[in-house]
């Protein structure tokens, strides 16, 4: 525990303090014990790779979470933050990772909704001239207050979102990855506001993934590891690669994998030139049955993209993707499905699981039509069916009949990846982010499950940001960045060169 | 729809289901508070429990609920509801009439034919397309409805023939429509239970968007649901056309509404992904049901709809309290 | 990149539509052979007081995303009341179907917001029992309304084409762009219906709005039912499901979308005429009754087809496959 060590502005108490906050989700600990603080004008950077803690700490001190342990205090004084009112009500606005801009409205109507300063009745003469203010500050000068947001970039509406956060009388504003989606020059833009807002003498709490940024922005950096504040240093002092070292601490070691390439190539998925407007930019790999690549990227890397459109998702891809030397009709979810691709998407409850129905229906929903002849689903073959697979993908035989939605996050993503597994005519397994949500023991479980798919003879694809899970999973390792790959390693990758090539590009280094 | 962050989200969805294992459900014990209730009221009623009594309800029920049958399965697969299912069975009894003079089995083909084609296509803009399926299905009610004046020329349709009559026939003194009824009820129970089309109906009305990304046909399935309306939509309206030997083009009436309010009061859920065509069978009976006591009780036909209207109002909350709360 | 600020779909839809339409009534002499006279316009005009307070109702809560059928209940319970509360004063009459329509809509919004049911299930099931209770209030009959005066003041001409009926139907659009234009309401009711989550994020009270909206929409249509029946002198217990259809044509032509989040009360008025002037020119120019319902459908054709998604992914897989058949 070290004590911060940055100076608060001379003469004034601390804006924002954080004593020794901890949260927990279902008896797993996010965030364990996490003090820092916050002086007036100060732009505080939390540092830390996926699962630090950093999102849930901004949850609490945004309202949006309430902490198990420890206090927030604002001008010394202790404050409860019930919710995102109360929060806002004490002068907290915060910039989300999930944009909460509305593309129905304008610029202008999103600005003043929910403004709990703003009377039931427009001015509008008054508030177009703020809004217009607010707009030029942010350098959206080609922005009008009365366009509607749809039809505005998506690195443009994050600007306005953050122009809506700062437009709020605000004392304390917590940017949550503000950049991920941003390009070079909008980053710019968004660093210009954020500084004048601190010169304004707000507490500026800054996330991001993106070091460089974080030391060229930040007066203070506090490192977050395994949910506790590791150090807090002030930013003149730091380069990339020691915040990089701080971060991983021990540098995770790679599970020794069997690693039996196929040899002659001919059940490889060869990938050429996939590209998707605006998001992918080209992708090329032949990868091997039986081995495990991984791809890793930050949101709007292209990695995920890779994954979808693969899958079928993206009917606007271009390309040539073939599998075992068949060409795939990959821009049709069913086309992709028939030629043998399973995916896994990164939005379980959205995109993946079927929540209401049981976990037997669930294990078996992709496999119907191989349950019985001419169209019909045979209730034994069915039922030990889900018992098999129930038994390959570690889950308790007698939650079957559960609807899925009552299931640990571990569980169900071992119902989402086991309903690929155990099949002869999926050769493919996609998937993106295999982890999210899942305690250590699930984690554990469903890396050997994609491990034994690898060694069954699948090739196994997988997004992830999660430096452990990229090294202790990946077989082959490709580094993507604005839907480009930066770099591949096959063997011999370590956390900082993946780290400082996902996030800074390959020639920071 | 919004998307959740798994990282977050997924406690309170769990608390809320081992909370609800358990006890038993609100439906069931509305069920049973309203058989409670409803029984006694039933058999007290004078000639309530007759023979006659008993066919009559069946007789009232069987068209409604042969386009109930149809409906439940459209509902399930995550289409919502159609509102074109009068005009639907209107125009497949003017076909039906029109060209009874060929004999009754070609007749028959050619009506079910037209019904189960018209409502394919509105399947495949629904399932393919992801059109609005009310919007859809108002457009489709008027271009079937304005297409059948205009092919009618704005005059009753008489049979062409005397043949229809077979299908008025009551074997053991019912309809033949009860017996169709049963039929086509059991035919789907057995569809959305047993066989692939039946079981990925649930699952892409349970979530459309997941049923998408395993690479399930989407568009395929919704289409087969909507084709098995449209088969017992055209039913319906083949047995309305010999019930009535001549088809105006108001001869629907209000079928659209009847039979979703059945699918309703079965428990099938508007959102999709639950349902069964048997409980369908029991919703639309339940409606009859109520609607007779009322009416031999004396009660007019106001105190008829209110009721079953109030019955529709019950079953849809409770249906919604028990599933999972969506997000609007 | 910033694109050119190009119409957007709630103007462009109700103002392609309302010229289409106004070109065709204009036009219509070119096929009749008789010259438009005031009279026709005036005929126009009651065409939209017949349809546009339903149409304003339920385009309202389309905007929300929300879809309530039971207007059309509403609208003839609110007849009903209106015409037997009439008897004796019209505005007494009025007064009580209004009551009782914001009664109706108060209860669904409540369950449509606190119970977070969606609204189809709900408004279906109301509009099932407010037809029972129409029934119920009349035994099943047209009532006669009897105030003369009445049934004389509501349609008597006012400066050629108005008449007291369509003045107070174009009152209530107004009243709606007046409100919705400047107060927040306006932003936030187009919120609820576009994203529904980023308005709570927001701090929107999305619960108190709806129920607003369902009583803001079942007042409109029992004040248009009990106008309705004032003129047609009797109330009618079944006016069956097409004046819901026909509002709901109006509302999807005035730019607003069954997903929400869309339109304008300046959009929905212009719906509105559209339908009104269509049935007009149908009307003068002889055309059978049976064409104004295949407009109608092929109109909805068009609006269902610019919001398909499948529909869209489909062109864009054509045309990404095409690109790599050229490159």
């Amino acid at each position: 525990m070290s004590a911060p060590t940055a100076e608060p502005a001379p003469g004034s108490e601390p804006l924002v303090t954080v004593e020794a906050l901890a949260r927990g989700f279902a008896g797993v600990p996010a965030v364990r014990r996490v003090s820092f603080t916050v002086g007036a004008g100060e732009i505080h950077a939390l540092c830390g790779h996926n699962g630090a803690g950093k999102s849930t700490v901004v949850k609490m001190l945004s309202g949006q979470l309430a902490p198990d342990a420890g206090r927030i205090l604002l001008d010394g004084k202790p404050v409860a933050l019930r919710n995102r009112q109360a929060a806002q009500r004490l002068g907290v606005a915060l910039v989300d990772q999930e944009l909460s801009v509305v593309p129905a409205l304008t610029v202008l109507e999103n600005m003043q909704l929910g403004d709990i300063d703003a009377g039931f009745f427009k001015r509008r003469r008054a508030a177009l001239r703020r809004c217009r203010e607010v707009l030029d500050d942010m350098g959206l000068d080609r922005v009008r207050p009365d366009q509607p947001v749809a039809a505005l970039s998506m690195g443009e509406r994050q600007l306005v979102e953050i122009a809506k956060a700062l437009s709020q009388r605000a004392r304390v504003v917590i940017l949550d990855e503000p950049t991920a989606t941003l390009s070079e020059a909008e980053s710019r833009r968004v660093f210009a506001a954020v500084r004048r807002v601190a010169a304004r003498g707000c507490a500026v709490v800054f996330v991001s993934h993106r070091l460089s940024e974080v030391l060229e922005l930040c007066d203070t950096v506090t490192v977050l590891r395994d949910g506790r504040d590791v150090a807090t240093r002030p930013a003149a002092g730091l380069t990339v690669d020691g915040l990089i070292v701080t971060m991983l601490g021990e540098a995770p070691h790679r599970l020794e994998a069997t690693r039996r390439p196929d040899p002659d190539l001919t059940h490889a998925l060869r990938i050429g030139g996939l590209h998707v407007p605006g998001r992918l930019d080209g992708f090329t790999l032949t990868a091997r049955a039986g081995r495990i690549y991984a791809l890793a990227g930050q949101l709007g890397s292209g990695a995920s993209d890779v994954l979808r459109a693969l899958a079928g998702l993206h009917p606007q891809a271009t390309g040539s993707v073939e599998l075992r030397d068949r060409s795939v009709p990959f821009r049709d979810p069913v086309g992709a499905a028939r030629a043998g691709i399973a995916f896994v998407s990164n939005d379980r409850k959205g995109e993946g699981l079927f929540l209401g129905k049981s976990v037997a229906g669930n294990l078996v929903a992709t496999r119907l039509d191989r349950l019985g002849a001419g169209g019909l689903v045979g209730a034994g073959r069915e039922r030990r069916t889900a018992r098999s697979l129930a038994g390959l993908a570690g889950l308790p035989a007698d939650r079957l009949a559960d609807p899925v939605l009552a299931l640990s996050g571990g569980n169900q993503q071992k119902v989402f990846v086991g309903r690929s597994l155990g099949r002869d005519d999926v050769h493919v397994l996609l998937l993106d982010e295999p982890t999210r949500g899942v305690d250590i023991g699930g984690r554990a479980a469903i890396h050997r499950l994609l491990r034994d798919a690898a060694d069954a003879g699948l090739v196994v694809v997988f997004a992830s940001t999660e430096l452990e899970e990229l090294l202790e999973l990946g077989d082959v390792i490709l580094t993507m960045r604005d839907g480009r790959v930066v770099s591949t390693y096959d063997g011999g990758a370590n956390g900082a060169a993946l780290m400082r090539d996902m996030t800074e590009g390959k020639d920071a280094a | 729809m919004t998307t959740t962050d798994g990282l977050t989200s997924p406690r309170p969805a769990t608390a809320g289901a081992s909370r609800r294992r358990g006890r038993p459900g609100a439906p069931a014990v509305a069920f049973v508070a309203l058989m409670v209730v409803l029984v006694p009221i039933a058999v007290t009623t004078d000639r309530f429990l007759t023979l006659d009594n008993a066919r009559a309800i069946l007789a009232s029920t069987a068209l409604v609920g042969i386009a109930a049958i149809g409906a439940t399965l459209v509902m399930i697969a995550g289409s919502a509801v159609s509102l074109a299912a009068s005009q639907t069975a209107t125009v497949v009894a003017m076909v039906f009439l029109a060209t009874l003079d060929r004999g009754l089995v070609v007749a028959t083909l050619l009506a079910v034919l037209c019904g189960v084609v018209v409502t394919a296509v509105q399947g495949f803009a629904v399932g393919y397309w992801e059109a609005n399926p009310i919007v859809l299905t108002i457009a489709a009610g008027f271009a079937i409805g304005g297409g059948s004046v205009w092919f009618s020329g704005g005059t009753p349709v008489n049979a062409a023939s005397g043949d229809y009559d077979v299908l008025n026939a009551t074997p053991l003194g019912l309809p033949l429509a009860v017996y169709v009824l049963l039929l086509l009820a059991v035919l789907a129970e057995a569809v959305l239970r047993r066989t692939t089309a039946g079981r990925r109906m649930y699952l892409v009305g349970e979530n459309r968007a997941a049923a998408r990304a395993a690479g399930l046909p989407v568009g395929r399935v919704t289409v087969v649901a909507w084709t098995f309306s449209g088969l017992c939509l055209a039913i319906s309206g083949v047995f309305l056309a010999a019930f009535n030997t001549s088809a105006t083009t108001n001869l629907g009436g209000t079928l659209t509404l009847d039979a979703i309010a059945a699918v309703l009061v079965g428990g099938t859920a508007i959102a999709g992904g639950k349902g069964s065509a048997l409980r369908t069978l029991g919703g639309a009976l339940l409606i009859s049901v109520i609607a007779d006591v009322l009416l031999l009780r004396g009660y007019s036909t106001g105190a008829q709809i209110l009721v079953k209207g109030v019955l529709v109002l019950a079953v849809v909350v409770l249906v919604h309290l028990r599933g999972p709360r969506g997000s609007r | 990149m910033i694109r050119r600020p190009g119409p957007r779909p709630e103007h462009l839809v109700p103002a392609a539509a309302l010229l289409l339409v106004v070109i065709a009534f204009a036009g219509t002499p070119l096929v009749t052979g008789t010259a438009l006279a005031t009279f026709d316009v005036y005929n126009a005009l009651q065409g939209l007081a017949q349809i546009g307070l339903l149409a304003l109702a339920i385009g309202l809560t389309m905007i929300a995303g929300e879809f309530d059928l039971s207007v059309v209940g509403t609208y003839a319970v609110g007849g009903m009341i209106a015409v037997q509360a009439g008897q004796s004063s019209a505005v007494l009459g009025l007064l009580a179907a209004v009551a009782a329509g914001a009664a109706i809509g108060a209860v669904q919004g409540g369950l449509i917001a606190w119970l977070r049911i969606p609204s189809v299930p709900v408004t279906l099931a109301a509009y099932i029992a407010l037809l029972g209770l129409a029934y119920a209030l009349s035994d099943g009959r047209s009532i006669t309304f009897t105030n003369r005066e009445a049934i004389l003041w509501v349609d008597q001409t006012v400066a050629g084409v108005f008449s007291p009926r369509s003045l107070i139907t174009l009152g209530g659009f107004a009243l709606a762009a007046v409100v919705l234009g400047t107060t927040r309401l306006g932003a936030e009711l187009r919120a609820i219906g576009g994203d529904r989550r980023a308005a709570r994020v927001a701090g929107v009270r999305v619960e108190r709005n709806l129920v607003l909206l369902f009583t803001a929409s079942g007042t409109l249509a029992a004040l248009g039912g009990g106008l309705l029946s004032f003129s047609f002198a009797s109330a009618n217990p079944d006016p069956g499901l097409r004046p819901l259809l026909i509002a709901a044509v109006a509302a999807l032509l005035g730019g607003v979308s069954l997903a929400g989040g869309r339109g304008t009360p300046a959009g929905l008025l212009a719906g509105a005429l559209s339908v009104a002037l269509l049935a007009q020119i149908v009307a003068v120019a002889y055309l059978p009754d049976y064409s104004t319902q295949l407009f109608y459908a092929a109109l909805l054709a068009v609006v269902v087809a610019v919001d398909s998604p499948g529909l869209r992914r489909t062109v864009a897989r054509v045309r990404a496959r095409t690109r790599a058949v050229e490159a």
